[in-house]
Parts: C-alpha cells; structure tokens; sequence
C-alpha cells in the first residue's frame, strides 16, 4: 500500500483528504505544518507528500525546498487555492500541482501519474 | 569780348545751349544752376576761359585755377559717389544674405544661398563655387555640393535664365534649393566624388587653407608649389580662391570658388568681400547642423520619453492589477478552502447516499452549487493571472542594476563586488522580468556562495536581433566534471540556500527559448552567456524569412 503525506493547516481538508484517499486505496498520514511534517518524515518513508502553500504563517514552498534538498527521492504534488503558483519559478521544484477543489478527482489523478512517472 | 558760350545771359532760349536736353527746360531760367551743371563742362566754355585768360585781366589766372580746382573735386565727388553706390549695393547684398542666413535652421537651405551668393551677378558674381564640409569625426574635407555651369553654353543659357527673372538673393536661392539643388549634385558628382582629403594631409592646399584660417588666392594653379598637380586638373582652371569657412576655432568647410567661364581675372576686392561673407556662412551652416542634430536628439529623447511613459503606465497597471490580484487571492483563498470542504465532504456524502434516498437531491444542489462557485473563482482569478503581461519589452541595464541592488546585502557580507557598466543606445530587450530577474539573482549569488572578496562582473553586448549578456567571475577553478555537477538537477555539491540551482536557471530560460551558456576556462572562472531577444518571436520570423 502506497504512503502518502497530507501537510494543510486546515483540519477539515486533511479530514477530506484522508477519507477521500483512503478509500482510493492509500495509507495516508496526515502533518498540521512543517515541523510536524519533517518529524513524520523522519518517523517513516513516505512514498508522496501533496503540500499545502500557505500554512498559516509557514510556508509549503519552503517546506518543498527542503525536502527536495534533503529526500529528493520522495516525490511531491502542490495543492494550493492560488493557480498563479504555477508560474512562480519556486513551485516548479515540485512534481506535480493542483488548485484546490472540492472535486478530488485532479488531485487522485496527478497523485497516479506522479507515482507512475517515479516508478512506485 | 564776344563769348561763345551762353554762361552770361540769364536767360536763354531753347537750343541756344547744346548740352541742355528737352526735358531740362527749367535750366534755361535756372542761371546758376546752368553754370555749375553744364557750362563749367562746356567746350564753348572752355574756349571763354581760354580766351579770358588771354585777356592780361588780374582776375585771370585765379578764375582758371579756381575752375581747374573745381573740375577736380568734382572727379573725385563723382568717383566717391560711384563707389558709395557699389558699397551700398554689397552692404544691401550682405544684409540680405545675413538675414536669410540668419532665419534659416535648414542645412540645405544655408548651402542653397551660401552658394547661390557666391556665384550670382547681383553677389560675388564667381563662376562656379564647391563646398566641402568636414565629416561628423572632423577628420575628413568631403566635397559636399557645387553650383555654377559646366561649359559655356550651360553659363549662357544659365545667365539668359536668370536676367529675364529679375530676383532677390532668396527667391534665387529657394528657386535652386527646389528645381536644382539635385541636378547640380548629380551634374558635379565626378569631381565633388574626389574631392575627399584627410585633414591629417597637411601638405594639401585645402587643409592649409582650413589650419590658416584666411582666403587664398592660388594663380598658376597648375604650376604652384602648394597646389597638387592632381586636384588643379579636377578644377580644370588655373585661378580660383579658396575660403576656408572657421566659426569659433571650429573647422567647418572650404568653399572653392573659381570664374572658370568668364576667365575673369579675382581681385583683392573680391577676395576681401568674400572674406567678408565666410564668417556668416560657417556660422550659419554650424548652427544648422548642429540643429539637425538637435532634431535627432529631440526625436530619441522623444522616444525614451514615449517608452518610459508606456513603461511607467504598464507598471501602474501592474501595480493595480497586484493589488487587484492580492485582493482576489485573498478572497479566493479565504472562499476556496471552506467550499472545498462542502463541496469534498457533500461528494463523499453523494458516494455512500443510496439512489433512492430523498436527501441526495439536496446533497447533489451542494455539489452542483459549490463546484458553480469554484468556476467562478477560478474565472476571477484567472482573470486577474491574464493582466499581467508575461513578457514584454525592457531596458535590461535597469533590469541588471536592480538584480544587482536586489543582492546587494549578500555582495556585502561577502565583501563581494557586482561589476556593471550600462551599455548606452541598447535596444529593449523582450522578455519575462520575473524570469530574467530571479536567474540574474541566482547567478550572482551562485558565483559568490562559498567564497568571500568575490568579483562577479556583468556586460550587456548587442548582437543583431539580440542582447548578449555575460555574467562572469574568475576566483575558482572548476574543473569540467564540477561544472557538469552544476548542471545537474539537485546536485549535492550545490547549496540550495543560493537559490535553486543553476540547472533550474537553464531549464526555465530554456522554457522561454534563452539558450543559457556556461563555460569554465582552465585558468579559472565561470562566464554564463544569456541571449535575449530584443524582438517578439513574430517579429524575429518575419526578419528571418526576408
């Protein structure tokens, strides 16, 4: 079973996200922010983190930066209210992006197709 | 004694004096008058004189010296009359010249009656006239115009031309400005083609002429020590007078002028009035040009201006769309996050409802509901995404200046030093800011990171359709296998804290179709090499296809 890493500082959208992954088939942890987000990371791998950008006073881009500095090998999908991320130059580290949507059905496909493509 | 002239009568009658004309009857009464206008002139008289002066009266001697005395002085009033005249009709002439010199701006305009002067019967009356004008650089005497015909029957033709049309110095000179000015450029084209002399060749009669500041007369052209046998054969003419044209100590031109036609010998009086003229002539072709250039100042001023303004207006404009934008982002996100969480929580809901259940109908409005409301937020936002302009065109020494000002405090604590000098007259350059801005940053930093007294020095080239853009340091070594390692995406032996890499720098200006160059010489140093466009992809299709 595929793990994935849910970080949004909005306990109803990790609530979503949780049951509506589940039942795709996948483990899923969920982190409030970034600190709670690098200790799971280090508790236990992780085959996907889909970040949040804005974490309340935190930063999901920095969060990305970091993990990609320090387990490029763990894949990771942006999930923000804001499309316009899409240009910026910083959120192009990430593998995957998806504006936020009560509709999972993106997010489950890009989080396919971003596993595919990483052969896991 | 009997007289034979009638200066003793008082009156006379008509016929009775030979030099009084019909239509001078008033003489005849007008006794006086007659004496001193046409009696003291008279033969008749002359002979009374004699014949009184043979008379042994004591008054003799003195009426014939007085008479004598007074035809002299006479001579000489004539004489000075005659020339008042002629020195009235040149200070009329340079008056006229002064002024038409003096309203004119129009480089043409100047040399159409510099030279029309020259070589009209109502001016210096020379034959023919050449103007040769520095170049920009002032290095070079080039044959600029000339005026004057080129064989007799042209002179004559010219002449018959102009006697038949009474006109002024100006109407002649706009007459040639308009109808001839191209004529006699093409007409003179083989001699005024030679007629390019380096100022350094200070053996030239010309350029003596031009350092000497003064007229010259050259005679016996073809056997004059001064005079290049080659150029006197280009005039064709042994005789002609070079004015040198000096406003300022500043070198303007030379004017040759020559009576190439009439033969007409040139005097010191010609030479002098000529002279005379070359001040306002020089000062009215350097004020003329200077204004040209003026002009073209003015139009590339007027330029910046208009691109400036539009600059400024489109940061305004971006300004209020980001203020714009932040709204909207704050807003969507605001309504984003709680919608989604009905809009996920009612399809969830939808899922495990059974078909029959009367409460789906409901569960379906809060989908269909939520899911209109996010439609129409993302139309807002991207809406607000579309008024900003991805690319477009901008001066890239400011975009260089204000990365560098942007890195500055790094620079600092690394007692680094950014090097830029802004290359003037670049044309814009047609990219994405954000974009070239970030990489500029990045490549600084990247240059700097790790080392301490670095130099990065920056430089922006024009090549053809593009702007090439150097960012370069010399205090490491990097051997070819660290600098693929540079290239490398997420590459350990990079720092990420600098930014994000030098390949994420490629492969977004890549993206924008910048090729990105990075070459580490063996001595040391890393160049990166940008080439930014500076027209629009349709623009640079259409240069290419022609």
């Amino acid at each position: 079973m595929k793990r994935l890493l849910i970080v949004d500082d909005e306990a109803n959208i990790r609530l979503l996200y949780a049951d509506e992954l589940k039942d795709e088939g996948y483990e899923v942890v969920t982190a409030a922010n970034v600190a709670e987000a690098l200790q799971k990371i280090q508790e236990g791998t992780f085959d996907l983190a889909v970040l949040d950008i804005k974490l309340k006073n935190e930063s999901g881009i920095e969060l990305l930066q970091q993990l990609v500095k320090e387990r490029h090998d763990m894949p990771t999908i942006l999930c923000s209210a804001f499309s316009c991320y899409k240009d910026d130059f910083s959120a192009w580290l990430a593998d995957g992006y998806v504006v936020k949507s009560g509709d999972l059905t993106e997010l489950k496909q890009e989080i396919v197709r971003v596993l595919a493509k990483k052969g896991k | 004694m009997e007289w034979e002239c009638c200066w003793n009568r008082a009156v006379i009658a008509p016929g009775e004096c030979p030099h009084i004309q019909e239509d001078d009857t008033e003489l005849l009464v007008a006794h006086e008058r007659r004496i001193l206008e046409k009696c003291c002139d008279c033969e008749m008289f002359l002979r009374d004189l004699k014949q009184f002066g043979e008379s042994q009266h004591p008054l003799a001697a003195v009426v014939t010296l007085l008479h004598g005395d007074y035809q002299r002085k006479k001579n000489q009033i004539q004489s000075l009359a005659s020339f008042l005249d002629t020195q009235t009709l040149q200070v009329r002439f340079l008056h006229e010249l002064g002024s038409v010199l003096q309203s004119s701006v129009d480089l043409d305009e100047v040399l159409s009656v510099a030279l029309t002067a020259i070589t009209a019967g109502k001016g210096f009356g020379m034959n023919r006239a050449f103007l040769l004008l520095l170049n920009k650089e002032r290095t070079v005497l080039v044959g600029h115009l000339a005026i004057g015909p080129r064989h007799m029957e042209e002179a004559w033709q010219v002449w018959e031309e102009i006697s038949c049309n009474d006109m002024d110095l100006k109407t002649l000179a706009h007459n040639f400005r308009t109808n001839k000015l191209s004529a006699e450029r093409a007409k003179f084209h083989d001699i005024l083609e030679q007629m390019t002399i380096e100022v350094s060749r200070t053996d030239h009669i010309l350029v003596k002429a031009l350092s000497s500041k003064h007229t010259i007369l050259i005679e016996n052209a073809f056997h004059h020590p001064d005079v290049d046998p080659g150029f006197a054969a280009l005039l064709g003419i042994d005789t002609f007078l070079l004015m040198p044209l000096v406003f300022h100590n500043r070198h303007i031109g030379v004017i040759i002028a020559d009576n190439c036609i009439t033969h007409r010998p040139i005097t010191l009086n010609d030479m002098r009035s000529l002279e005379t003229f070359s001040f306002p002539v020089a000062f009215a072709i350097e004020r003329a040009s200077l204004y040209d250039r003026l002009q073209v100042e003015l139009s590339r001023v007027t330029e910046a201006n208009t691109k400036l303004r539009e600059q400024q207006e489109l940061i305004v404009r971006m300004e209020k769309m980001a203020l714009v934008g932040r709204i909207t982002s704050s807003v969507a996100h605001s309504i984003r996050n709680p919608l989604m969480v009905i809009g996920g929580f009612a399809r969830s809901m939808l899922k495990s409802t059974p078909e029959v259940d009367p409460k789906r109908t409901y569960i379906e409005s809060i989908v269909t509901e939520t899911a209109q409301i996010e439609s129409v937020l993302d139309e807002i936002l991207n809406y607000s995404d579309s008024l900003f302009p991805a690319r477009d065109f901008w001066d890239i020494n400011q975009v260089v200046e204000s990365a560098i000002r942007d890195v500055q405090e790094m620079l600092l604590q690394k007692n680094g030093v950014c090097l830029f000098t802004p290359e003037p007259s670049l044309p814009l350059v047609y990219v994405d800011i954000k974009l070239i801005s970030y990489c500029l940053r990045s490549l600084i930093i990247s240059d700097c990171e790790g080392r301490e007294n670095e130099t990065v020095t920056i430089a922006a080239h024009l090549r053809d359709n593009y702007i090439q853009l150097t960012i370069a340091d010399s205090g490491r070594v990097v051997t070819q296998e660290e600098l693929e390692m540079l290239l490398t995406p997420f590459s350990m032996t990079y720092d990420m804290r600098g930014g994000l890499g030098l390949s994420l720098c490629r492969s977004m200006l890549e993206r924008q179709g910048i090729p990105l160059i990075v070459v580490a010489p063996p001595e040391g140093g890393l160049t990166y090499t940008m080439t930014l466009p500076t027209i629009k992809e349709e623009q640079h299709e259409k240069t290419t296809d022609s």
